[in-house]
């Protein structure tokens, strides 16, 4: 019998094990009774479990979608292939859309890894930190200054997304899934992705519209946010577009104010 | 049952409170039952904000809380997580709990995290590294920590110790408080063949601040008995029965009853409390 294992030996002898990279940790378990293997089974198998509900419980959409089998059977790979590497189970899963996307299983859903990605946006909006909007007088004092020197900071929750599918209608769909499917591949979609009120709201807006907000989520400066929205459509209306984003209270500070609580 | 002024010092009453789960919070801010305390997940409230923190603020401020970690990874032979400890220390300090905990297991190691209370080797080894880790964490807290001791499902055979002294020179050594789980200790001592009263008569009474109960399931077809803390059902009339010797050793404690799956209606969970909130009563009776 060799010398007994130090507790790091041991450790990852036991993580190996757990993971299904082999049994070796065995011989440093009692059975009483039971084969060493049969007891460590029991740990593989509450970690796979507990790791496949997190992602049942983060990516209920994808799951809907393509249904118990092919969910858990892609969750078993995922946690093999990207184990957790964080003791907070929010974590976990950031990685899935890109995953699906390199799926062959998955090579006929090409919109599965947007709809996975519209998941996990919503779990970060969730979770995003408070803050509260810009009031008025600090949107009145930002309309005197320069389009190229004004900034704005977006509240934190703002997330976006951009996919060639119809991923909001579809993931809408999945909600409440009555009629026939709305073709996946019926355009493209441009969502925001915000929290009021401690509710997730999304709403698709037109390809400029989100180019602009997303040079300005990305700390571009105003005139550039514009510009590169006129890039996409050159009747781009800036106005509207900044006045919803106050009116949603998602306009958080103009340059270096203070506002992030 | 409102407390006028909340704050850290208010404590935890040894009353029967229960673990605040997602599916029970919005009935709880609507209806304001009368529950003496909750305890929730510290790691379900490490981001920086959103709806469940505007919850918990709301019921802060009406009930005493108690802070549960199941993320610590006390027990890794890699250092301590400090970024988990970082966003914990946020968390007690936001929400100045009566009473933080985590277990004595491990649950990382080599950056790879499983995610699960896995058991440690009773060894001299790991008790130093336990011990050490448990100072840690008071002095990043600045306050007294509770460490439980954990179900488990399997035993080292080069342990230096039963589990019952690791846990009571842990508590000895540390300074620390213990949360005693008397369901664990009944699960563990059919799953690995002790008394589980010797057990709990070796535990450090007067570190007690806290006693969790829960239920657990029963695997057949197996050549020996093995339990599994499942935290799916009711409480046991065995784990009932130790409770009251608990009690009896340690005095009245806050009791918490856990449910963490098949989570039933927040009733289930009451008459659970309201049955510890009767053996509780009959210590007090008994002591006075």
């Amino acid at each position: 019998m060799p010398a007994a294992p130090r507790l790091h030996e041991l450790q990852q002898g036991f993580a190996a094990a757990v993971l299904g990279h082999g049994d070796d940790v065995a011989a440093w378990i009692d059975g009483a009774g039971l084969d060493p293997a049969a007891r460590l089974r029991i740990y593989r198998n509450a970690v796979a479990a507990t790791l496949e509900a997190a992602l049942h419980d983060t990516f209920p959409t994808v799951h809907a979608l393509v249904g118990e089998d092919f969910f858990d059977a892609m969750a078993a790979r995922y946690r093999q292939r990207h184990p957790s590497t964080c003791g907070n189970l929010q974590s976990f899963g950031g990685a899935l859309p890109g995953f699906i996307e390199a799926m062959p299983q998955a090579r006929s859903l090409g919109y599965l890894a947007d709809i996975a990605r519209l998941d996990w946006l919503r779990q970060l909006t969730v979770l995003a930190p408070d803050a509260t909007p810009a009031d008025a007088h600090a949107a009145a004092d930002a309309a005197a200054v320069e389009p190229r020197q004004l900034h704005l900071r977006l509240h934190p929750s703002l997330h976006l997304l951009h996919s060639r599918w119809a991923v909001l209608t579809l993931w809408r769909w999945c909600q409440s899934p009555v009629g026939p499917a709305p073709r996946p591949d019926r355009g493209g979609e441009s969502v925001l992705l915000w929290r009021d009120g401690g509710e997730v709201v999304m709403a698709a807006v037109d390809p400029a519209t989100f180019r602009c907000i997303d040079v300005l989520a990305a700390g571009g400066d105003v005139a550039a946010a514009h510009r590169a929205a006129m890039d996409l459509d050159a009747a781009f209306d800036l106005q509207p577009c900044l006045r919803d984003l106050l009116v949603q209270g998602l306009v958080v500070a103009f340059n270096n104010q203070e506002g992030c609580t | 049952m409102s407390c006028l002024l909340p704050h850290a010092q208010h404590p935890i009453p040894a009353a029967a409170g229960i673990g605040l789960r997602a599916p029970h919070i919005a009935r709880v801010l609507q209806e304001r039952p009368r529950v003496p305390w909750f305890e929730v997940h510290s790691e379900n409230y490490f981001a920086a904000g959103g709806p469940m923190h505007a919850a918990l603020e709301r019921i802060r401020a009406d009930y005493p809380l108690s802070l549960h970690g199941v993320g610590l990874s006390l027990g890794s032979a890699d250092a301590l997580d400090v970024a988990h400890l970082g966003r914990l220390r946020q968390l007690v300090d936001r929400y100045q709990p009566a009473l933080v905990s985590d277990h004595i297991c491990w649950g990382a190691i080599g950056g790879i995290h499983l995610n699960d209370l896995l058991p440690l080797p009773y060894t001299w080894e790991a008790l130093d590294l336990v011990v050490s880790r448990v100072q840690q964490v008071q002095d990043a807290l600045g306050r007294e920590f509770l460490v439980e001791n954990v179900s488990s499902y399997l035993n080292f055979r080069h342990a230096d110790m039963p589990e019952s002294a690791f846990v009571a020179e842990l508590v000895r050594r540390s300074g620390c408080g213990l949360l005693l789980d008397v369901n664990n200790v009944y699960v563990n001592s059919v799953n690995h063949g002790f008394d589980p009263g010797e057990y709990l008569r070796a535990m450090p009474h007067a570190s007690v601040r806290e006693i969790h109960l829960a239920g657990f399931l029963r695997k057949d077809r197996l050549p020996v008995p093995l339990l599994i803390d499942s935290h799916s059902r009711p409480v046991a009339d065995e784990v009932w029965a130790l409770y009251r010797e608990a009690l009896e050793l340690c005095g009245p404690q806050p009791t918490l009853i856990e449910w963490d799956q098949d989570i039933p209606e927040l009733e289930v969970l009451l008459a659970e409390a309201a049955r510890a909130e009767e053996e509780l009563h009959a210590c007090r009776t008994a002591i006075a």
